[in-house]
């Protein structure tokens, strides 16, 4: 019999890494309905399928623009046309996780903006959060709605070799992403009709009512339509499409910072019929860029003044000021320790274990292991400023130890995890690929609730282990079964 | 609504007018190129539809497929379609959550068409016609769209605000294109396959056959074209729909914007209403027409003014 070149046959992955589909050979059981389908149809059928995906996502715009020499290029966030699978039960353990990591953070960030118990305490060093970038003092004693700082959360998991999850980082500033989690769910019900229902794949559609609701209640006027607005960095920011679908998806004014006005302390958009009051604002403008009087003076895409219309509580923002100083990669290594000071449990979800390379036993440690270790800027996201060890030259680690001795409060080091893998479409091929996971959390003042499903990355590049978009990654529709 | 939406909604339209505008005098004027005996001029519609300087209009005036290659593709020129449509679609794009996503669709299609190399190649070596054909089809998706699909609110009255303003401006000028190589002389006799061809280009034919009986004579073609007010594409009817749309915009909260704009668009259309081919000849065809057009860019500017906050 002829190999079918799609076909799973030549499907090799690494033994030693966790594969989503494949137990020593075998299918794993929730992966053998899509498995069985992905047989039955020709390859023909399949590049048919991966063309009309593509096509999609172009004609429905689900674009981001890159600018070279004063010409747009569309380009799509790459899909990968095989969906990756959550069982019911693994997904009750992320969901309570979760929940139990988000209550916690939440806890940290208002303690630490106002009596700061788990630092008089020892529990968190006081110098590292004071010398976190993000950590803002002027949010020292402001009052936030509910006291909700992190309303949206994109907490990033990853599976070891023995298919145990683990927190690689909390994004608690404006974590993106969303949009594909939504869309890449639309995207799968035109390439494989009646698949979803067959599978019994629990739907995510509901995300942007339960994110409007949250936003409505934060209100700081009482009234019956409160005017609430996604602020956004404009169209040449590359998650234009997700703030454009979310707007219209809640069906919320999408604004740019030109469009707003501070007057009074209290925020105005500018309208056809003058001006008109703001009164929640999911932003999607980073902390740094906000209000020119008291950030960065050259940026204008924020709006001048409006931190003191926060601050006097006239308008909500989402997620709250000043998060950064939670999700950033030192701190991270105490989210544990927060889970038992404040709620008095024991963490769920793992951490990564992690190095603080400003403690001088870890650093040694660190410098004299480097070449097993992932390295990472404590204030970088994006997969930007990080050194793989095992995979960089000699010249690149010595100059990257330079850099740490610089500045050591500014690097963590993590053990290379390995990342679970899963298979994709690649070249007419079925190969493994690494992937993580990222479930969108919000909290309102009802509690939290996470939608089953979030997004998963994919790390493209044969053998590379960096999921992030900007480094060469795409994404798969990622099912929750009933 | 945002006034920067509302701005963009405005030019979003005004641009898909001109495309269509610029597409269909590019049809009837290549198809006219082809019965010509006597050297065929491209003159008039570059004159209209782009800013060329005199020197360049006289060096691809007389070249057909250099000036639909100009006009339709080249993208170092401002007015060419392909750059009309990447305006509109991106002024579409900043405002996706106000207009349809069908409508966003239709546009978004229409960009990705005109930037595909084949077209370029299909307008080289085919048929012009069928080429030009396939892209009149867009404008009217989008116009079936828009129509069908977007929400009566304040969008779609800027709009539709934008779509007549630009066609007014759009007839005038070609009416005062058509009449400049005749000196604007009313009663010169001319060959009909002239009035024709103008006709043609704004889809004015059927009808003038239709309610002009004694064939084709300069002042029945300016009658239908400023002021008949059946014919969708000329002054009149174009600024009755304009003041009709922007009498939606009434609103306690920006009466004072909304009385400069009624002023300026009331003002252009009872000189239109209230005139006639005679009083026309009166005062002249060509200042009678640029009166009409600035007429129409203070409306334009009024507008920026009072509801795009861009000043």
């Amino acid at each position: 019999m002829a190999l079918d070149p799609h076909s799973f046959q030549q499907y090799l992955h690494d033994p030693r890494v966790w594969d989503e589909m494949y137990d020593n050979g075998s299918v794993r059981s929730p992966y053998q309905k899509v498995f069985d389908f992905l047989q039955s149809i020709s390859a023909d059928e399949l590049a048919k399928k991966e063309e009309l995906a593509r096509r999609l996502f172009m004609s429905q715009g689900i674009t981001f623009t890159v600018y070279s020499s004063g010409e747009g290029i569309e380009k799509i966030f790459p899909f990968d046309i095989v969906p990756r699978i959550i069982t019911g039960a693994e997904w009750r353990l992320i969901e309570s996780g979760i929940k139990q990591r988000l209550k916690a953070l939440n806890l940290f960030l208002k303690d630490v903006y106002h009596q700061q118990f788990i630092l008089k305490d020892g529990i968190v060093p006081i110098d590292l959060v004071y010398s976190c970038q993000h950590f803002l003092r002027e949010m020292q004693g402001v009052s936030v709605p509910y006291d909700i700082y992190v309303h949206i959360a994109g907490i990033d998991l990853i599976r070891d070799s023995d298919g145990t999850f683990y927190v690689l980082e909390d994004n608690l500033r404006t974590p993106s992403g969303v949009s594909y989690m939504i869309e890449n769910r639309e995207i799968t019900k035109r390439i494989f009709p009646d698949i979803i229902p067959q599978n019994r794949v629990l739907p995510v559609t509901h995300y942007p009512s339960i994110l409007h609701k949250n936003l409505v209640a934060l209100s700081p006027r009482k009234i019956s339509s409160p005017n609430v607005v996604l602020l956004t960095p404009g169209i040449y920011n590359s998650a234009y499409f997700e703030h454009t679908t979310l707007a219209r998806l809640m069906g919320i004014e999408l604004v740019e910072g030109r469009d707003l006005v501070v007057e009074n302390h209290c925020v105005y958009m500018k309208t056809t019929s003058g001006l008109q009051q703001v009164d929640v604002i999911y932003r999607r403008v980073d902390d740094d860029f906000l209000d020119p009087l008291v950030f960065r003076p050259e940026s204008t895409l924020g709006v001048s003044g409006i931190l003191s219309a926060y601050r006097k509580g006239n308008v909500a923002i989402v997620n709250a000021l000043g998060n950064g100083v939670a999700d950033d990669k030192a701190v991270y290594v105490y989210v544990p320790q927060m889970i038992r000071y404040y709620l008095n449990e024991e963490p769920i979800l793992k951490n990564v274990p992690t190095y603080h390379v400003a403690k001088p036993d870890e650093r040694k440690y660190v410098l004299e292991n480097i070449d097993k270790m992932v390295v990472k800027k404590t204030n970088e996201s994006g997969g930007y400023g990080m050194l793989m060890g095992h995979m960089a030259s000699a010249k690149e680690i010595e100059d990257y130890k330079k850099e740490i001795l610089k500045d050591p409060r500014q690097f963590i080091a993590q053990p290379v995890i390995s990342l679970s893998s899963a298979p994709c479409y690649i070249n007419g091929k079925m190969q493994p690929r690494r992937i993580d996971l990222r479930p969108f959390a919000l909290c309102g003042p009802d509690g939290i609730e996470i939608v089953p499903g979030g997004l998963t990355r994919v790390a493209l590049r044969e053998g590379s282990l960096v999921v992030n978009s900007s480094q060469g990654g795409g994404s798969k529709d990622t099912w929750v079964l009933a | 609504m945002l006034s920067r939406v509302a701005d963009s909604l405005y030019w979003m339209s005004r641009y898909m007018e001109r495309t269509d505008g610029i597409l269909r005098m590019l049809k009837v004027n290549h198809h006219s190129s082809q019965d010509d005996r006597e050297g065929f001029t491209w003159r008039p519609v570059l004159q209209i539809f782009s800013t060329l300087e005199e020197e360049k209009i006289r060096e691809i005036e007389y070249d057909g497929p250099k000036v639909m290659n100009y006009m339709v593709v080249d993208r170092n020129n401002p007015d060419s379609v392909v750059n009309m449509v990447t305006r509109s679609r991106e002024n579409a794009r900043s405002v996706q959550d106000n207009i349809t996503k069908e409508l966003w669709q239709s546009l978004n299609g229409f960009y990705h068409k005109m930037r595909q190399d084949k077209l370029e190649h299909a307008l080289r070596t085919e048929d012009p016609m069928t080429v030009l054909d396939s892209l009149v089809r867009q404008c009217m998706l989008y116009y079936g769209v828009a129509d069908s699909t977007m929400f009566r609110g304040e969008g779609f009255g800027f709009m539709n605000i934008g779509k007549y303003l630009e066609r007014a401006i759009q007839s005038a000028e070609i009416l005062d294109g058509r009449f400049s190589n005749l000196s604007y002389d009313m009663e010169k006799p001319t060959d009909t396959t002239y009035w024709k061809h103008l006709l043609l280009s704004v889809s004015g034919y059927a009808l003038y056959l239709k309610r002009y009986r004694s064939g084709f004579e300069a002042r029945n073609v300016v009658d239908q074209v400023l002021f008949n007010i059946d014919f969708p594409r000329s002054v009149l009817y174009s600024l009755n729909q304009l003041q009709r749309y922007f009498s939606r915009m009434k609103d306690d909260r920006n009466t004072e914007g909304y009385a400069k704009v009624d002023f300026v668009i009331g003002k252009v259309r009872s000189k239109v209403q209230y005139s006639d081919v005679q009083s026309v000849s009166r005062v002249g065809l060509h200042p009678y027409l640029k009166e009409i057009t600035s007429d129409c860019y203070e409306i334009g500017n009024t507008l920026n003014q009072y509801y795009f906050a861009n000043s």
